[in-house]
């Protein structure tokens, strides 16, 4: 039993609890991986406006119900993919939007890198599925509990994670086939979901002078670039040239 | 098909951003690069929201429909902090304008 417990510690890490048996600790674990799960339900009241309105910004930008549920089964990640959608409407090419996607989603690094040396003790597989569910919210909800290395803290995680993942693609899903019978989404500025699904996104973030600056100098050089530039190109300069101007503003002070 | 491709382009470069840190050894990023990385949310939104609220039209700047709807929109984020809100009554102002303006 002692030799199993140490076997179980092992291969489950240091937050499995000292002293428990393999059974216990699988039993800790998908307890963990159950609060997780039900904690973040409430969330689901966040994601499911935010999901529908994806949905119905993916059909007018002309994607098939198919693609539009794909896209959140695939990536995962609501920001990158209202962006995608902008560009999909534009008539973006592959590369700028998946460039696109990569500059939005670069924001998950940090949260990775605050992340990795807590479970370095899981195997690379369990990393990659704890990598595809990270969130915001399922980092936000979790990330205490990991760096107390709480007993089930990465089943915790994971739960939290998939909670969000299933609710996204579920009113994805719902938007999609409720949002089907819209006539003309430009006659009732549907054109403007995107836009404004951002607006909420932005307004929280606005929180120092850099921040300010950054949204003033991306929005400016948008405007311009959209005059010179093909396509998403524009999109990318800009958010390049306002984080740099943040980044400026910051170090500055 | 190039759609499909694009959804997939898409799946496998978010992964690798959440992936890569936690699967490689990672050292910390130099600090004006992390600054960088920490208004890069802000700044794309802003390059987003900016063209099809100030340039409905894609030629110049103009003080249109769109732009009182967004200037709403605003309000409503900063003082509700609620997407659903923000995207009703912005769609709201701006049917409204248009049944007024009657264009």
């Amino acid at each position: 039993m002692a030799t199993n417990a140490k076997l179980a510690t092992a291969a489950i890490g240091p937050s499995a609890g000292a002293g428990a048996g393999p059974r216990a600790a699988q039993l800790l674990e998908w307890a963990a991986f159950r609060d997780g799960f039900l904690a973040t339900v409430p969330l689901w009241l966040y994601i499911a406006p935010f999901g529908l309105a994806f949905a119905l910004a993916g059909r007018a930008a002309g994607l098939t119900a198919a693609e539009t549920i794909a896209m959140s089964v695939l990536v995962n990640a609501g920001a990158s993919q209202f962006a995608a959608i902008a560009l999909f409407a534009g008539g973006g090419d592959a590369l700028s939007i998946a460039l696109a996607t990569l500059v939005v989603n670069l924001r998950h690094i940090p949260f990775a890198v605050s992340l990795a040396p807590l479970l370095t003790h899981l195997s690379w597989v369990r990393r990659a599925v704890l990598a595809f569910s990270l969130s915001d919210p399922s980092y936000a909800l979790s990330v205490q509990k990991l760096q107390e290395r709480a007993p089930g803290g990465a089943a915790f995680f994971l739960g939290s994670g998939i909670s969000l993942y299933v609710s996204w693609v579920l009113c994805t899903t719902a938007g999609v086939l409720f949002g089907g019978g819209i006539p003309d989404p430009r006659s009732l500025g549907l054109h403007l979901v995107f836009p404004l699904s951002l607006m909420a996104l932005l307004v929280p973030l606005l929180q120092s002078r850099a921040a300010w600056v950054a949204v003033l100098v991306a929005g400016g050089l948008a405007l311009g670039a959209s005059l010179v530039l093909p396509g998403s190109w524009s999109v990318l300069a800009a958010a390049a040239g306002g984080s740099v101007a943040g980044a400026l503003v910051e170090a500055r002070r | 098909m190039s759609t499909w491709l694009t959804i997939l382009a898409m799946g496998a470069v978010t992964f690798a951003t959440r992936a890569l840190p936690l699967l490689a050894p990672w050292r910390q990023p130099p600090p004006f690069l992390e600054r960088v990385l920490r208004y890069m949310p802000p700044a794309i939104f802003a390059a987003l929201i900016a063209p099809p609220i100030l340039m409905p039209s894609g030629g110049w700047v103009e003080a249109g429909l769109t732009l009182w709807a967004g200037l709403v929109g605003a309000v409503v984020a900063w003082r509700t902090r609620s997407m659903a809100l923000t995207v009703v009554v912005g769609l709201g102002t701006y049917g409204l304008l248009r049944a007024l303006v009657g264009s």
